[in-house]
This record gives C-alpha cells, sequence and structure tokens, in this order.
C-alpha cells in the first residue's frame, strides 16, 4: 500500500477514499493514464477496493438488465403507421 | 405542356427515396428509444404516448436531420425535449435534494448486513430484485436520472448525452457520479430491509 501524500499531494490521506473517489470515472474509462495507473496500483494491492470496484461493475450490469423492457409490439405498428404515405 | 425541369421527377423520386430510407432506419432504432424513454418516464403509458410524438415529430423533420450522424441521439434530443416540454419539470422542488453516499455505501451496507460473507457478484442479484432497482431509479430527481437513463441504460456516450440534453459535458459528467450515488443510496434501502 502506498504511504499517505507519497508521490503527489492529495486531498486525501486515506488511498482508500481516493480510490472510491475515482471509481467512477475509472470504470468508464475516463482517467487519464496517470490517475489510471494510480488507481490500478492501488487496486492490486488492496482487497477492499477490489471487491467493491468488481461489486459496482455487477451493480451496473444488473441495473442494465432489469431496466430493459421490451417495446410492445403494438406500438411498433403504431410508430410504422405514422410514416408518410407513399 | 411542360412547365417543368426535367430534373424535377427525378429529385422528387430520390426526395421520397431519401425520407423512405430515414423512415426504415428511424424505425429500426424504435426499440432502442424505446428502452431509454420507457425509464425517463413513470408509466409504460407515457412512454409510449413520447415515442408516439417523438416518431410523429421525426417523420415531420426528417430533412433537419443530417445523414451519417447519430440517428439514435438525434431521435432521443426530440424526444427528451418532448418530455420537458410536457412539463415534468415544474413537479420537482428545486432545493429537494437527496443525500448522497459515497460509491462504497451500498456495498458497505449490503456487508454490514450480511451473515456470511458474499461474493460481489451475488451481493447484486440475491439483495435486489428488478422493481426495487426500478422503484429506486424512479426516486432518482430527473436532473440527474436523464443522464443516468442515457449512459448507463441508453449506453450512450458523454458526449452524445452531452448533446442530447443541450448541457456541458462536465454537467453531465457530474449528474452521472451524483445520479449514480443517489441511485445507490436509495438500492441500500431495499437491500437491507
Amino acid at each position: 500500500m502506498r504511504a499517505p501524500g507519497a508521490g503527489c499531494v492529495s486531498a486525501y490521506l486515506d488511498p482508500c477514499d481516493k480510490c472510491e473517489e475515482v471509481m467512477q470515472p475509472y470504470l468508464d474509462r475516463a482517467l487519464d493514464e496517470g490517475e489510471r495507473a494510480e488507481a490500478e496500483a492501488h487496486l492490486a494491492d488492496c482487497g477492499y477496493c477490489r471487491k467493491r470496484y468488481r461489486f459496482e461493475e455487477s451493480l451496473r450490469v444488473f441495473v442494465r438488465q432489469v431496466c430493459a423492457e421490451e417495446m410492445p409490439p403494438e406500438l411498433k405498428q403504431k410508430l410504422a403507421a405514422l410514416r408518410t404515405p407513399l | 405542356m411542360s412547365e417543368t425541369t426535367p430534373t424535377e421527377p427525378r429529385q422528387l423520386a430520390a426526395e421520397a427515396r431519401d425520407r423512405v430510407r430515414f423512415e426504415e432506419e428511424a424505425l429500426e432504432l424504435s426499440d432502442q428509444v424505446y428502452r431509454v424513454a420507457r425509464r425517463l418516464v413513470g408509466s409504460r403509458e407515457e412512454a409510449e404516448d413520447l415515442m408516439q410524438e417523438t416518431y410523429a415529430r421525426a417523420f415531420r423533420s426528417w430533412q433537419s436531420y443530417t445523414p451519417g450522424t447519430n440517428l439514435r441521439a438525434w431521435l432521443l434530443r426530440i424526444l427528451t425535449n418532448l418530455n420537458i416540454d410536457r412539463g415534468r419539470r415544474k413537479q420537482r422542488a428545486p432545493d429537494m435534494q437527496p443525500l448522497e453516499e459515497g460509491d462504497y455505501f451500498l456495498y458497505n451496507k449490503i456487508e454490514e448486513a450480511s451473515r456470511e460473507p458474499v461474493s460481489e457478484q451475488d451481493a447484486v442479484v440475491e439483495r435486489l430484485s428488478q422493481d426495487d432497482v426500478v422503484s429506486a431509479l424512479s426516486a432518482v430527481p430527473h436532473d440527474f436520472r436523464d443522464v443516468l437513463v442515457l449512459v448507463d441504460i441508453g449506453d450512450f456516450t458523454y458526449q452524445d448525452a452531452a448533446q442530447i440534453l443541450d448541457i456541458p459535458i462536465g454537467t453531465v459528467m457530474s449528474r452521472l457520479h451524483r445520479g449514480r450515488r443517489i441511485l445507490k443510496g436509495e438500492l441500500a434501502d431495499k437491500a437491507v430491509e
């Protein structure tokens, strides 16, 4: 585990707090290379954060699956009927 | 007697072809558009009305769509504008902001409530039902939910969501992050009931 304050000046004394803060941009692949490498180095060492990242990934998949509702076939027909007549 | 130029019928035929192609492409995307619409509003009936209004408007103004650009995003932009125009924004009390916990909050709650160790994957499925997720999502305030639904359910990029909602990309990111945290806060209550 990285010593608090080592390397760069950070508002986070606990590296797990910082890891929690960057979890969403990390999973969205929105971190820059340096931030990503830092998060990965922490995750490689920290089971506590790793578990929570894996949980977040599963949660996102689950939310997407259960929120997907098929369109009623009658609606599709109604939409098709809105087309301009030839 | 013919005052029309010889190209006119050809132009008309080409335009009709383009229009038909546009309509077909828009209809092919309707399942995906519906999936987003259904979670932006509270009921199936509202989603169906919104879809019909959206497609009626899209078919009327098809010429303002630039071929080759993201048609799904274009349709969703019409849909979200219509949804906002319906006045649903008035329903929200502007000062009501739900409490927002950190990103580990839900997992911590589940871990606290579990007697035996749970795997990260099982923790979600065992503790939460479809109804839990759907009702938690509907409790997320509209501004946050719109972004959450577009990105996490509609699979739009931050950039697309920014264009659809006509807000800066930084606002998309902050609303998305806060929206997810609010959602997890809502889910935490249900997961440990």
